[in-house]
């Protein structure tokens, strides 16, 4: 039976994924992430992140290297050791990127319920767990609701409640804000920032320099040779033009006036 | 092949479609008759009528069945516009066009004669008129069926009848994607319906179709992969585990009494 | 093609059920041991895409339109067993929320292109297409060629069951009681629309999106499994098939009147190897049930069941016999069996 060390979350040592054909995906991927840590993952399109992530998950498996959780590998054969699989599965959520892909129950209540009924909880507490997690994003009334019927400002809640409802230590949230508007953004953030505590752990893709600004505690950037270029607190990096330019986390803006070039950097410089 | 009618005809049918099943969800939701009954129920009494219009053998019989389904339909508060062209939609008026021959060429005795020669024997109404009012009936039970009861609940009702919950876990998992699929495919038409200008082509018709069929099922298989790490993701380890919400009330057993009384009232006047 | 209830008889109707179900649960273990966790999702969504496909109005050249079933396309992308659910579940949906193909005549509608459809369309495009390479034409024609025959396939079983339906469901007066139509009629209407239309749509529509496919996505398109082992057995058991088909045909086609048929008119057919037991079952069930009413309703259920327990019987031989010659052909090849890794999929 394998113990788990919650104290220790996820740690990746020389982590190499390719994609089928040998395309690589990460290259050399080391890091150690603890409880309380609010974890921001950026890079440009293509880099990598939803596949960390998914790594992190244990849905995939290194190429080269390894992943931990909660001290014990990531692989296969570990993930099929019952036990083990039940706790990490329980403690470790991801809100995939495509809601439609998360959303594959009939119903709203359907899907908060599958993963607590997976798990094998009885069943009177996956019913108030289904309430609660309804509950606390506002989605109560939406509960009979097939998916088709939903907008995808409601898909994306619905798709944290039904990780919610697992009462996961870990979030892994795969680009949270992206498609939503302003307000719903706010929330979210808002939301996220009141979920987290010490012993919980966050961490979440995106292209939103604000967000980034507003929740993290900490940031890992991919860069476009698929290594980790950055690991370290939000301020280090993300004032510096050149690093971000360099990373494609921002482009650069030029036009013409007939002979004259203009060339405009859009950083993250809007303080709110 | 014009354009326009192979595009239009196709986007106006998944159009259709979409509406009705938007339209059949809002209608279970009415406090009609049949809307208050049990799944299991229903299912099991719609079954036993279709049986029951299938041993049928007089056309009074099949008759008096469809002023039943009318006022089953009345009473659960159906609009007669939507039920009828339900069920006229293409079954029974295809059935007519195949019945009607039947008229002429069925041997037996004579019931219009033109001249010397006899146009429509006694048997020939009678066949075409059994089938017609067979299918009708038959095609009614099932459209009260779906107006009335919610597809959750449908499945759930097929689980408690012990139909293999793998079967049933599919059956719930295509439905619930062939209304993504569906909006998928008709954005495609609609984009390409705005891009074209005057008619093409059967040909560049069949190869833009071909290669729509194909990023259809490439993404079909995308998102069964996708689908599938997100429910493992959630501890997936076992079809048919969702909670239950059927319970029989009086009103319930109430009805069983009468399908069946009248079931077996209809089955002695067959045999007289 | 889809039949709505009221065009076959229940008793028909619940044969089909009875006939269905073996081949479904063969292709349940099978697709379960083949995709393991993976089952629901796959195949789900690759049901829902038939849907689709099944909806979409194909035009042809000349002009017309017409609909594809996609059967052999999906044997051929996901294997038949779970072609043979995928399309059961997507007739399911049609029946249930479309009214398109009745829900005691289900049975019968899996059967014809849940079943039979997939699962010739697969044995064929497997033997056109043996060994080559996943992006080569041969394969293409071979998918065709394949959903051509399939499709005709299931519109010929379905003939089979709609021309029955008069000679066996009539009153005492001679109304049929369910389709009008026997089988020098069906038969003819039914084979003439699909060889014409639905047939050249079904090829069409496999051969679009197969070259498509082999194009972009040709990872889709699984490489045959190498090994005598598994041709011979696609062999028989498409032998087998063709031969359950071909039965019940031969013999009502032949012109004699029914019931009169004796173990000679059987041999004049060429059936002359069907065992003895078929002829004893057929003389053991009582003429009339009176209290039924239907004329000679009780040999006509007794010669449907002892058709298909002739079929089984055939079956079961073919099978030993096949087992028996694979099991010397195995002792004679120098190589060992291929060992099968596929477990952790």
């Amino acid at each position: 039976m394998m113990t788990l060390d919650t104290g220790r979350i996820f740690e990746a040592r020389n982590l190499d994924y390719d994609y089928p054909g040998n395309i690589a995906a990460l290259r050399q991927i080391n890091l150690t992430i603890g409880p309380g840590e609010l974890v921001a993952l950026l890079g440009a399109n293509g880099s990598g992140k939803s596949t960390l992530l998914k790594l992190l998950d244990g849905l995939i498996f290194p190429s080269r290297g390894e992943v931990l959780a909660f001290g014990q590998p990531l692989s296969e054969k570990s993930l099929r050791d019952g036990p083990f699989v039940l706790e990490f599965r329980r403690r470790v959520g991801l809100v995939f990127q495509d809601p439609d892909v998360q959303l594959f129950s009939s119903t709203v209540w359907d899907e908060v319920t599958f993963g607590p009924l997976q798990l094998r909880i009885p069943k009177d507490e996956v019913v108030s767990r289904g309430s609660d997690a309804l509950k606390l994003l506002n989605i109560a009334h939406l509960r009979e609701r097939p998916p088709y019927r939903l907008s995808s400002g409601e898909k994306k809640k619905v798709a944290l409640a039904s990780v919610l409802s697992l009462h996961p230590q870990v979030l892994l949230l795969d680009e949270p804000t992206t498609g939503l508007d302003p307000w719903s953004q706010g929330n979210l953030i808002d939301f996220l920032i009141d979920w987290a505590d010490e012993s919980k752990s966050l961490v979440f893709s995106t292209q939103d320099l604000d967000t980034v600004e507003e929740l993290a505690s900490r940031v890992i950037v991919l860069g476009t040779d698929h290594s980790l270029v950055a690991d370290g607190k939000p301020e280090e990096f993300l004032s510096d033009p050149d690093f971000l330019l360099r990373t494609n986390l921002v482009h650069e803006h030029s036009h013409r006036h007939k002979e004259l070039v203009h060339r405009h950097r859009h950083l993250h410089d809007h303080h709110h | 092949m014009k354009s326009e009618g192979f595009l239009s005809r196709n986007i106006s049918n998944i159009t259709h479609i979409l509406e009705s099943v938007i339209s059949a969800e809002d209608l279970c939701r009415a406090p009609g008759l049949l809307q208050g009954l049990d799944a299991r129920v229903k299912v099991a009494t719609v079954v036993l009528f279709i049986v029951v219009v299938g041993l049928a053998r007089s056309l009074p019989i099949l008759g008096a069945v469809f002023v039943l389904i009318l006022a089953l339909g009345l009473l659960s508060r159906i609009p007669l516009g939507l039920f009828l062209k339900r069920i006229l939609i293409f079954i029974p008026i295809f059935t007519a066009v195949i019945a009607i021959p039947a008229l002429f060429v069925t041997p037996g005795e004579p019931l219009v004669t033109v001249g010397t020669k006899v146009i429509i024997t006694e048997q020939g109404a009678r066949t075409a008129g059994l089938l017609v009012l067979r299918v009708t009936d038959s095609l009614s039970f099932g459209v009260l069926l779906i107006l009335t009861t919610r597809w959750t609940n449908i499945l759930a009702a097929l689980r408690w009848f012990r139909v293999p919950s793998l079967f049933v876990a599919i059956l719930g998992m295509t439905y619930r994607y062939i209304l993504l699929l569906l909006h998928t495919v008709n954005s495609m038409f609609l984009a390409r319906r705005s891009r074209t200008l005057g008619s093409l082509s059967g040909g560049e018709n069949r190869r833009w179709l071909a290669q729509a069929l194909g990023t259809t099922m490439a993404k079909s298989h995308h998102l069964s992969e996708e689908v599938y790490l997100a429910m493992l993701s959630r501890g997936y380890r076992d079809d048919g585990l969702v909670l239950n919400g059927l319970s029989l009330r009086r009103w319930d057993f109430l009805w069983v009494a009468f399908a069946l009384a009248a079931a077996s009232l209809l089955l002695w006047i067959n045999q007289l | 093609m889809h039949i709505p209830d009221g065009y076959l008889s229940p008793a028909t109707a619940g044969t089909m059920y009875a006939v269905a179900a073996p081949f479904w649960y063969v292709a349940t273990t099978s697709v379960r041991q083949a995709l393991t966790g993976r089952t629901v999702p796959v195949l789900a969504l690759f049901a829902a895409f038939s849907f689709v496909l099944m909806m979409f109005n194909i035009p042809l050249p000349g002009g017309t339109t017409g609909h594809a079933v996609g059967g052999t396309l999906l044997a051929i992308v996901l294997g038949p067993w779970a072609a043979i659910i995928g399309i059961s579940v997507v007739l399911g949906i049609q029946a249930l929320f479309f009214g398109d193909g009745g829900l005691i005549a289900f049975g019968a509608n899996c059967f014809n292109m849940a079943i039979v459809l997939p699962l010739v369309g697969y044995f064929i495009y497997r033997v056109i297409s043996s060994n080559s390479e996943a992006t080569s034409t041969r394969r293409l024609v071979a998918a065709v060629l394949a959903s051509y025959i399939a499709l005709v396939a299931a519109a010929f079983v379905a003939a089979v069951e709609f021309g029955l339906q008069p000679h066996f469901f009539h009153t005492a007066d001679g109304t049929p009681l369910y389709c009008p139509y026997g089988l020098d009629e069906a038969l003819p209407a039914m084979m003439g629309g699909h060889l014409l239309i639905a047939g050249p749509v079904e090829a069409l529509t496999t051969g679009l999106v197969f070259a498509y496919l082999q194009r972009t996505h040709s990872s889709l398109i699984k490489a045959d499994v190498p090994g005598k082992r598994e041709g011979k057995l696609w062999l028989l058991w498409g032998a087998l098939g063709l031969v359950a088909l071909a039965t019940p045909v031969g013999l009502l086609a032949s012109g004699t009147a029914w019931g009169e048929w004796g173990v000679d008119e059987l041999e004049d057919l060429g059936l002359g190897f069907i065992p003895s037991g078929m002829q004893r079952f057929a003389e053991w069930w009582p003429a009339p049930l009176p209290d039924y009413g239907w004329p000679r309703m009780g040999a006509v259920i007794g010669y449907i069941l002892s058709a298909f327990a002739g079929i089984a019987l055939v079956a079961l031989l073919l099978w030993l016999l096949g087992r028996a010659l694979i099991r010397k052909g195995q002792v004679s090849t120098r190589e060992p069996p291929p060992a099968t890794t596929d477990a952790l999929r």
